[in-house]
């Protein structure tokens, strides 16, 4: 994670982000619904998540998108800052699931003194089915 | 559009403004509830040592105040965010995307405003029928007016 000196240069397209696993709990669920005050049942209520149609509650759209950016973050280290994050939710995940975030870059690009590395990133289950694909951009220190 | 109720429509463009302070602890819970371990989010000493020379919070923070904290009486049974209760003829909230820009760094101290507004409310045919799209923009600023970040987010309801 202490990358910072010549991280952009040693970086190629199509390099791998270093993948970032992560395994959502009733707990973590029911942590980030209070921590964004997202009162929506079906991610801490498993009767009624399963009355709407769901396997049981549902990891959110935004706690998805954190994963993803922490995979970014803690690939840039001290080096940059993420600066965006896009991602949208095609399938969904429940307790028990194993999650892993990654990311590939796409572009690297340097625009008077400000560079920035822009990565293709996804969150993909056990069976390699990808549930959230997306993309982000780190933008590096100068 | 001539698929959306006129209630619905009416909800477009109308904004919504909230001010929060960010203390330590809403970084702290912020980055328990997501699994991020790193320091500098929750170690003053460890930040004091870094570029920023104090606490920051993870780059999607501003999640913690993307829903509003009306009382729960306001809200529908199910407990659904008011910001996407909107009158459609549709029950459910199925997955959705989100673009992130991350601005400039947040700390404990800082006042936060959040302006929100419903930009759209579109309609697409699904497999299993007619699905509901509802796009929110929502822009973070802190009290010295800088962006410190900028959502679009698109819920979708069938």
């Amino acid at each position: 994670m202490r990358r910072d000196e010549g991280f952009f240069e040693s970086i190629q397209v199509g390099d791998e982000v270093p993948a970032l696993t992560k395994k959502p709990t009733y707990m973590q669920l029911f942590m980030f619904s209070a921590a964004t005050w997202n009162r929506h049942l079906i991610h801490y209520n498993t009767e009624f998540a399963r009355h709407d149609g769901l396997k049981d509650v549902a990891t959110h759209r935004a706690l998805m998108g954190n994963f993803l950016a922490q995979m970014l973050s803690e690939w840039a280290g001290e080096a940059g800052r993420v600066s965006k994050v896009e991602w949208s939710v095609r399938g969904g995940a429940f307790p028990g699931d194993v999650l892993t975030c990654r990311g590939k870059v796409v572009q690297k690009s340097v625009e008077g003194k400000q560079k920035k590395v822009v990565c293709e990133i996804w969150v993909e289950k056990e069976d390699g089915n990808i549930i959230a694909p997306g993309k982000g951009e780190v933008t590096l220190f100068s | 559009m001539e698929d959306i109720p006129d209630e619905a429509k009416a909800m477009i463009g109308g904004e919504r403004v909230n001010v929060y302070e960010i203390t330590k602890k809403d970084i702290r819970r912020f980055a328990q509830a997501t699994g991020d371990k790193n320091p500098l989010y929750v170690d003053e000493e460890f930040a004091k040592k870094t570029r920023y020379g104090r606490i920051i919070a993870p780059p999607l923070f501003c999640h913690a105040f993307a829903f509003e904290d009306v009382p729960a009486e306001d809200l529908r049974e199910d407990g659904l965010p008011v910001e996407i209760d909107v009158p459609l003829p549709v029950k459910r909230a199925i997955g959705g995307a989100s673009s992130f820009e991350v601005g400039e760094p947040i700390s404990p101290g800082d006042s936060i405003t959040v302006t929100k507004k419903i930009i759209d409310i579109y309609t697409k045919k699904g497999k299993t029928g007619k699905l509901y799209f509802i796009v929110i923009d929502t822009v973070y600023r802190n009290q010295k007016g800088d962006m410190v970040a900028r959502e679009k987010a698109t819920y979708i309801q069938r």
